[in-house]
């Protein structure tokens, strides 16, 4: 099964009273119409520099230079 | 999988740095966890938000969950999750992003694109 399946099937899981769904259902379409929509393929990512989970500063532009780099953006540990 | 093919993962959040792991914890942990806490990165990448108020309201009241004591003060702001991978050059060659969290970039899609870029049959 892959990632999508196993997601589905944990939210599915939780049985969320249905008017939670509703809620959370309005909200990601809020977000999707307010076209916030990220990078497309072919651009270019822009260079930034942020600190790791010990203090370090990362630049992207360095971990490039040795290889391909795969960026997860996520929402947080909760 | 992805750094046995020569590629390195990078997590990038909205949250403050945890602080409630030990610094051993924190070098155990084998990819870089960034934290963007003036959402930054996220602007530029075109994947900042503001928690609707709904959602907020949501959170706050029936989930117990305050963003703020994650993200910092005032910061009920999150990404659209999201996923991308570049090659050398920085250029965009495979990726999703979509505000439903629980839909994802399939991890045999990253390898996959990963392959197709340095350049690893099968």
């Amino acid at each position: 099964m892959g990632l999508r399946d196993q997601l589905a099937q944990f939210d599915a899981s939780r049985n969320r009273p249905p008017e939670i769904v509703a809620i959370l259902k309005r909200g990601n379409e809020s977000v999707r119409a307010s076209g916030v929509a990220g990078l497309q393929i072919g651009e270019h990512a822009p260079d930034f520099a942020l600190p790791n989970q010990r203090g370090e500063m990362v630049r992207l532009s360095d971990r490039l230079s040795r290889g391909p780099v795969v960026l997860s953006f996520y929402r947080g540990v909760w | 999988m992805i750094r046995s093919l020569g590629a390195d993962l990078i997590g990038i959040s909205p949250e403050l740095p945890d602080n409630t792991l030990t610094m051993a914890e924190k070098h155990a942990i084998p990819i870089d966890i960034l934290s963007d806490v003036i959402s930054e990165v996220l602007k530029k990448y075109r994947l900042w938000f503001a928690v609707p108020a709904e959602v907020k309201a949501l959170y706050l009241e029936k989930f117990g969950l305050n963003l703020e004591k994650y993200n910092g003060a005032g910061r009920w702001e999150l990404p659209v999750p999201a996923t991308y991978v570049l090659d050398r050059s920085g250029i965009v060659r495979a990726g999703e992003a979509d505000p439903d969290y629980t839909v994802r970039m399939e991890p045999s899609d990253i390898v996959a694109a990963i392959r197709a870029i340095v350049g690893v049959c099968g």
